[in-house]
């Protein structure tokens, strides 16, 4: 590869053809002289330079124009937007929506009107505030930024539930990234890295043939492509199960990502239906409690009740990865987190009847988005050993029966009665005593009653209301300092004034020096001197 | 091929409270905890290598939630499983009426998940005869006609339960083994290293 420059040239020193940097290996034209590995911790100090200068950047445009927004008069462009844009990376860019959220509370004009619905509440509520603010109050507005930010709605929803503008730019990036990661993982591997990026490639193409095969198929193309490639890697590497593992590994990462768009919830299937009805069944159980199921968690300690909204986060999670793995993975850590939150209200290792109940609670309460098509996907597209035998296989499998269990739920196996069990699905009665006719109008008509996410909705517009009547209360507080203070100035101003009439001011010409006017000082006798008196 | 590994799934069955916990507990870890115990957050999934001749062969053990409101899910977990070891309580004759359920489901479901019937908490019937619900020779005519092995544990003293889970390793190992020449006999000329498919595969 080396030559390939060089060919035509008489004469080629053999100097000239090492690294660039010296390091003794061979170098290469198209990596600017230097050898792979010298290139590539090149390249990826640049990129880390570029990254960070597009922080610092993005924290400067912040600053500015936060800075602008205290103390200009508001309505004006924002103008950091733009450049905020252009982030590639997708921490940086969940932290521009978190930061223009932030931003849209205070914005006064509604032009950029949000998608969603409780940040357009969000942004009524803003704008009439903003009507009662005056000008010169407005620099009370970064003492609020923290609560706001803390609540922001779009914070838990943008983790994967709500279709974003900016998914499908950024789910590309991820691909590029992604194919950059296994290119570079199989450069270590030499010669059958190339035949297996080749494969995996070429696979890939075949099966953006195959669209409209079934999902069965699909599944299948795609175990018989993984079971061929570990074949191979077992007799390459002689049979280090470890090593063909790791490489498996990527290349799942590698194909899934790539696969992901055609073959997760495929149109072929009811997935999507299935994925509807769970929904709604889960919904609809909204009210089942801790104890109906036999839940061993307390959730008034809180630490617990931390173990327990992690493990929340968790599987609601899932639905954003795109690798088999990474989702088993999210599955994984939401049961370590019932486990934690199992041994620390009992004090003592959950066992399985410990934990598949307090899983099935934690699904309940989590509705995770798309859960059929998540659990569907896994089965048909993850490596058949993991599922089979490890840890994380054991934890799907409690997964796939905790909604099993869901689907099936009787009055039986909620220990109670058929008429009690109908009622609360009917929405007529609720087993929950404690927040009763706090939102009577939240319940839509029929149906299963009110949801917990309106309930929620309607706590969160419930907290809206109480910030907003204490930022009046502020706005108030702040309204009467300033006039006590104006006319604090003013009566001090007028009392200044009095003192000045009372006693006009005089200037008299100054004495030419101090000792000049100490003339009688000749007068005054000697200073005491000390005297020694003796015996 | 040795120290070569054979990855297999045990899934333990049984009534509530028949201690299957308490029995992977003793096998792993080698005590029994009463009261409080701080060390494992959680005893469902273990995994243990054991020695079997020159190979090590790795037991998952999946512990399963023994209500009979899970009863109708007990099917996915045992799906594809190496063995299944189905406890009961010897104290306790109902737990055992229990055992036949799940053996039922065995046969029709999976037929090459090897039955081990594991009488438990010997350890109280050793000190007090009276306390023996379950007689030896009706779960032994049932072992025989199910062809299981039966064995009779004490998770309190240790009683029988590294005896248990050895069995099941070296059956584990036996047939894997059978799996490698019935695969060879197919593909003898392309792979050499057949072994491995008996792992990734099943």
């Amino acid at each position: 590869m080396s030559q390939k420059s060089e060919r035509r040239g008489i004469h080629v020193d053999q100097s000239e053809l090492l690294c660039k940097k010296g390091c003794g290996y061979y170098g290469n034209a198209a990596w600017q002289g230097l050898c792979s590995k010298c290139w590539r911790e090149e390249y990826q100090r640049a990129r880390q330079k570029q990254i960070q200068e597009d922080w610092a950047l993005a924290e400067k445009l912040q600053r500015e124009e936060e800075a602008a927004y205290a103390s200009s008069q508001g309505a004006q462009s924002q103008p950091s937007l733009t450049p905020f844009s252009k982030f590639e990376e997708k921490k940086t860019n969940e932290k521009t929506r978190k930061v223009t959220t932030v931003k849209k509370f205070f914005s006064p004009s509604s032009r950029t009107a949000p998608k969603k619905a409780p940040c357009e509440k969000v942004e009524k509520v803003s704008g009439a505030r903003e009507r009662h603010g005056e000008a010169l109050l407005r620099d009370l507005r970064g003492m609020f930024t923290q609560p706001w930010e803390m609540m922001s709605p779009t914070e838990e929803s943008h983790e994967g539930k709500t279709p974003s503008p900016s998914i499908s730019r950024q789910s590309s990036i991820e691909t590029d990234r992604v194919s950059r990661d296994f290119v570079d993982f199989l450069k270590n591997l030499q010669k059958p890295g190339r035949e297996i990026h080749k494969q995996c490639r070429a696979f890939i193409e075949n099966m953006a043939n195959k669209k409209d095969l079934g999902a069965d198929e699909l599944s299948e193309c795609v175990q018989d492509f993984y079971q061929n490639m570990s074949d191979r890697l077992m007799t390459h590497f002689k049979g280090s199960t470890e090593r063909v593992e790791r490489v498996m590994d990527q290349v799942e990462k590698y194909i899934m990502t790539r696969l992901y768009k055609n073959v997760f919830c495929p149109e072929t299937t009811d997935d999507e239906k299935k994925d509807l009805a769970t929904q709604h069944r889960i919904r609809a159980l909204h009210w089942v409690t801790i104890e109906m199921l036999c839940v061993p968690v307390d959730e008034e300690i809180p630490e617990v009740s931390d173990n327990v909204v992690k493990a929340i986060t968790d599987v609601i999670e899932m639905d954003s990865k795109r690798v088999p793995r990474d989702k088993l993975a999210c599955i994984t850590r939401c049961s370590k987190h019932i486990f934690n939150a199992i041994k620390i209200t009992k004090n003592e290792p959950a066992s399985a009847d410990d934990f598949l109940p307090t899983l099935i609670y934690i699904v309940l309460k989590a509705n995770p988005p798309r859960l059929q098509s998540n659990i569907q996907y896994i089965t048909r597209f993850c490596n058949p050993s993991r599922l089979m035998t490890g840890e994380d296989g054991y934890y799907f499998t409690n997964l796939c029966c905790a909604v099993a269990f869901i689907e099936k739920l009787d009055a039986q196996s909620l220990n109670l009665s058929a008429e009690d069990f109908e009622r609360y699905m009917s929405g007529q009665a609720s087993p929950r005593k404690q927040e009763p006719e706090l939102w009577p109008q939240a319940g839509p008509g029929g149906g299963g009653g009110s949801s917990p996410g309106l309930t929620q909705v309607y706590q969160s517009l419930d907290l809206l209301t109480g910030l907003e009547a204490r930022q009046e209360r502020v706005l108030e507080g702040a309204r009467g300092l300033e006039s006590d203070l104006i006319s604090w100035q003013e009566s001090v101003e007028r009392e200044v004034q009095e003192i000045l009439e009372k006693y006009p001011l005089e200037i008299r010409t100054p004495a030419s020096a101090i000792d000049s006017d100490n003339v009688e000082n000749d007068r005054l006798p000697p200073p005491l001197q000390p005297q020694v008196f003796v015996g | 091929m040795s120290g070569q590994r054979v990855d297999a799934k045990v899934v333990m069955l049984g009534k509530e409270s028949v201690g299957k916990t308490s029995l992977v507990e003793r096998f792993v870890h080698h005590r029994f905890l009463v009261g409080p115990y701080q060390n494992t957050i959680g005893a469902a999934f273990v995994a243990r290598q054991v020695q079997v001749g020159d190979k090590v062969v790795t037991l998952g053990i999946w512990d399963t939630a023994g209500s009979e409101r899970y009863e109708a899910m007990s099917r996915i977990y045992y799906r594809g499983a190496k063995a299944a070891i189905v406890c009961f309580d010897l104290t306790d004759s109902s737990s055992f009426l229990r055992v036949k359920f799940w053996v039922k489901e065995l046969q029709n479901c999976e037929e090459h998940c090897k039955i081990y019937l594991c009488g438990t908490k010997n350890d109280l019937v050793e000190s007090d005869r009276s306390m023996r619900q379950v007689d030896y020779h009706d779960v032994q005519d049932f072992a025989d006609e199910i062809k299981a092995q039966l064995f009779e544990t004490s998770s309190k003293n240790g009683c029988n339960v590294d005896k248990l889970f050895e069995k099941v390793a070296e059956d584990i190992n036996n047939t894997a083994f059978q799996h490698i020449t019935e695969e060879q006999g197919v593909d003898l000329g392309q792979k050499k290293n057949a072994y491995f498919y008996s792992c990734c595969n099943h």
